[in-house]
């Protein structure tokens, strides 16, 4: 009998490690969807909570947080009014990810005015 | 006379070849002669009546793109600045030219997505949902790769048990089995897709045989 649980549990331990993925975007479908569907401060608060997630765990083959994340999270922290950590991480997208730079440059310098 | 009919067998083969099975670097040859590596996702178009589609879709399409090495913008601040240029609604510049698009947010490439089909019936609890993908060039306003993807949902009652009844179980509220059929559409989709500039993969796969343009599912458990 203890033979037998053991196995399952072998299985079971075994089918759950599935290939590791590019990038960790654990949890952020679900939260991202509800953030655009109700835009309350619930679901606000629950998406924040996913980017944090996602740029400490980056337990993945590019090490690294998804793209967007930073950006987004840079974006509805200086709408919630914390400008200046808000730029910082705007920032960092553009060096972490050159490809959005021309277009988060742009956001910048609408904050600046 | 017999060098006509030679030409003429030559343009038969040929002609037949293309319903053959393309590679990669055939098939997506404008990805890999532009080197496409960030995409400008837009709201989806939405055919259907079912209005909470557009948004239920459009959450759904970053994370399989970038999974697959692509630079993806910000769902969140895209969708934002997209409505302040009175771009929300892509269905108005389908047809036109991308380049303005990519000047705007420097991208390569932007993909439109056409909900055909999203109908769920309640009382067979059965989910359909066709959607079309066009991926186009801003340089070039070529399209770089093209699907439409038909998945059907149909849970067999009688078969609850093991891993499959297991599975269906997880699928459980109606919402969430509508998000999981778009993925799965999703992911048949972008599966075919190039490896992106940030893969580890990435220009190893031109040789493999690319996926039909079509395809049609039926998910039975």
């Amino acid at each position: 009998m203890k033979k037998y649980l053991l196995l399952i549990a072998i299985i079971i331990v075994i089918s759950s490690c599935s290939t590791p993925k590019l990038y960790n975007w654990k949890g952020y479908d679900t939260a991202v969807y509800s953030y655009i569907k109700k835009s309350d401060d619930e679901s606000l608060e629950d998406l924040l909570k996913i980017y944090d997630k996602l740029i400490e765990n980056t337990s993945s083959i590019s090490n690294t947080p998804p793209p967007g994340v930073l950006a987004d999270y840079g974006y509805l922290l200086v709408k919630k009014g914390e400008v200046e950590k808000g730029k910082e991480l705007l920032k960092k997208e553009t060096i972490l990810y050159p490809g959005s730079k021309k277009f988060i440059d742009r956001i910048l310098k609408q904050l600046e005015k | 006379m017999r060098k006509l009919l030679l030409i003429l067998l030559i343009v038969l083969i040929t002609g037949c070849s293309q319903n053959q099975k393309l590679i990669k670097s055939k098939a997506y040859k404008g990805i890999y002669d532009e080197k496409t590596s960030s995409i400008l996702i837009l709201p989806p178009i939405n055919k259907t009546t079912n209005v909470e589609a557009k948004e239920t879709f459009y959450s759904s399409l970053v994370v399989p793109i970038t999974q697959k090495g692509y630079y993806v913008f910000p769902s969140l601040l895209t969708l934002d600045i997209l409505k302040e240029e009175s771009a929300y609604d892509a269905e108005m510049f389908i047809d036109n030219s991308m380049k303005n698009v990519g000047d705007l947010f420097g991208c390569d490439a932007v993909l439109f997505t056409i909900i055909h089909d999203w109908t769920k019936s309640t009382l067979a609890s059965y989910i359909t949902v066709k959607i079309e993908y066009i991926l186009k060039s801003t340089k070039t306003d070529e399209v770089l790769f093209h699907r439409i993807g038909k998945i059907t949902y149909a849970p067999q009652n009688n078969s609850s048990g093991g891993l499959a009844g297991a599975l269906s179980n997880m699928i459980s509220t109606a919402l969430t089995k509508e998000i999981e059929i778009g993925r799965a559409c999703n992911n048949y989709t972008f599966k075919d897709l190039p490896e992106g500039k940030n893969s580890p993969k990435f220009n190893s796969d031109m040789d493999l045989f690319a996926a039909p343009k079509e395809f049609s599912v039926r998910l039975n458990k």
